[in-house]
């Protein structure tokens, strides 16, 4: 839930940044996909303009969380031994 | 960062305790209302003023068009944004440097929302007490109801919030008949329904958890404090040691910890500023509340400055260091750029011209040996009504235009004239000349744009 929240939120913000920058300065109706003009009406290519930005910053920050992971996490179990699930090999026994 | 102990770091959000804020009264209560009232006034009325038989404040992002009353903004207008943005942040920069988060505890949507949720929550589930009795009792007809009828009016406020918000950028009167008719678009029903779980989900269950983990004000605004900031402070040299009130050499703090209950966000004053002290006052109204009881002087818990506490200022001496050069360089910057906005917003012609030069055809020879540019003129009349321009080139002998010179432009709208310039031949060699395009409207000379632009000899 942390992890999910220091991922989303700081996306989030960013995206919406992202987004009033870039469509303050491009049209919705000055887009193209692949040659083909963007036939969907401005309030959807905003919504979608936006969580796309939300995405692409949503993935920069899930890998600054990734890398993030301290050497603990990466050579031990995070769980605490009788946190771990059931049928976990390195559950205690 | 990452030496943290790993299972701390994971109960960030996990070992939430839920905070029952008890309700206060007072002088910084009072004032934390009206700024709620004010605040929602301007937010829930402001969609509902008309100007000029459309919507008052209207942010018209499918034509791209802001209209504040009688002020419409064009992307072109980008840099009044900038403007906006740089005085909003000027302002927060100078109100934490004279009494700290005035912004957070008074005016932060996220405190307003809070409170009006709050004051809901007491309404139907009684005050503190009874909400922790409430919560930890079993589940009864009782306890379903409250329940039921608090989130419902949560959602409804939520919702209600939600509508206003997509009311800012649809018409709010359209929106409402749309919503009348069930013919409400997939794209506004997504933003009510975003808006509004956000409303609900912040005010309702975040709460204090947004300023203590999301919120980046909260992290970076200790970097303007200074020992004159001031700030909710406890008095430790006249409250300690805490005691009884009939015990002897004790301070006038009775540790009865209002001031701990009060608190939105569930900390103790008395042991210092803390990042996450938002700055509402609700202590020193709780503490004045039972000082008073107690028949002892208002504020062991004041807003009071480092200094002051330390040298034993009096408020006179205090408030004089007001004037001190970081509020002065923050006061004079923020007038600086507030006079300069507001006389560019002043002197602002209602007219903005954009030449593009046709790439297709550069330059040709017509007859009589005249030589031909095109461009394409595209004039946007930012007025809300109907005019008439006319358009002039110089910068060459004998430069003229060929066709139509006026062009009539409905209100607050664009429309792109194709023009056709000509000079005579022999008049210059090849090469490329830069010429002037001058559009004026009729009627009113001062409403006048000088666009450049080259005209291209082969």
């Amino acid at each position: 839930m942390n992890r999910l929240v220091s991922i989303l939120w700081p996306a989030f913000v960013v995206g919406g940044a992202a987004e009033v920058v870039f469509f303050t300065v491009v049209a919705p109706q000055e887009l193209y996909f692949f040659g083909e003009a963007v036939e969907l009406g401005p309030l959807a290519t905003y919504t979608i303009g936006f969580f796309l930005f939300w995405c692409i910053a949503a993935a920069s920050s899930a890998f600054t969380v990734f890398l993030q992971k301290s050497a603990e996490e990466i050579n031990r179990c995070p769980l605490e031994p009788r946190e771990r699930p059931p049928g976990c090999p390195k559950a205690e026994p | 960062m990452s030496d943290a102990p790993v299972l701390e770091e994971r109960s960030l959000y996990e070992v939430h305790q839920k905070i029952y804020p008890r309700a206060v009264h007072g002088w910084f209560a009072a004032w934390r209302w009206a700024l709620v009232v004010a605040t929602q006034l301007v937010f829930y009325g402001g969609a509902w003023l008309t100007w000029n038989g459309r919507q008052a404040v209207l942010f018209d992002i499918v034509h791209r068009r802001f209209y504040i009353f009688g002020l419409v903004f064009w992307p072109q207008d980008v840099i009044y944004l900038t403007a906006l943005l740089v005085l909003s942040a000027l302002s927060l920069f100078l109100f934490t440097a004279v009494a700290g988060r005035l912004w957070c505890g008074y005016a932060c949507p996220q405190t307003v929302y809070t409170e009006i949720f709050l004051w809901v929550e007491r309404l139907v589930e009684g005050d503190r007490n009874a909400q922790m009795r409430l919560d930890e009792s079993d589940l009864s007809f009782n306890k379903f109801l409250r329940k039921t009828v608090k989130h419902s009016l949560w959602i409804g406020i939520a919702l209600w919030t939600g509508i206003t918000f997509v009311g800012y950028v649809t018409p709010i009167r359209e929106l409402l008949g749309e919503i009348r008719s069930l013919s409400l678009g997939p794209w506004e029903m997504f933003w009510v329904g975003f808006y509004g779980f956000a409303t609900y989900g912040n005010a309702g269950w975040m709460r204090e958890q947004v300023c203590k983990y999301l919120c980046p004000y909260a992290r970076f605004q200790s970097a303007m404090f200074d020992r004159d900031t001031m700030i909710i402070t406890y008095d430790a040299g006249r409250g300690e040691p805490r005691g009884k009130k009939k015990s002897a050499g004790a301070g006038d703090c009775v540790d009865c910890g209002i001031c701990v209950q009060v608190c939105p966000t569930g900390i103790d004053i008395r042991k210092g500023l803390q990042y996450e002290c938002i700055g509402c006052a609700a202590c020193v109204d709780g503490c004045d509340q039972v000082m008073d009881k107690l028949a002892r002087p208002r504020g062991l818990i004041r807003y009071s400055t480092t200094n002051a506490m330390e040298e034993g200022w009096t408020r006179r001496e205090m408030l004089r260091r007001l004037l001190r050069p970081r509020v002065l360089v923050y006061s004079g910057i923020l007038l600086g750029v507030t006079l300069l906005a507001g006389a560019a917003l002043y002197a602002r012609v209602p007219l903005k011209v954009d030449v593009i030069r046709d790439r297709a055809a550069i330059a040709r020879e017509v007859e009589g040996g005249s030589i031909e540019n095109i461009y394409r003129l595209q004039i946007m009349n930012t007025t809300e009504r109907a005019r008439a321009f006319t358009i002039e080139v110089s910068g060459l002998p004998t430069i003229r235009l060929a066709g139509e010179s006026t062009a009539g432009i409905a209100a607050a709208t664009s429309r792109v004239v194709p023009v056709k310039v000509r000079i005579d031949p022999a008049q210059a060699a090849p090469g490329t000349y830069p010429i002037v395009f001058t559009i004026r409207a009729i009627g009113d000379d001062a409403v006048a744009v000088h666009e450049k632009s080259v005209f291209i000899v082969r």
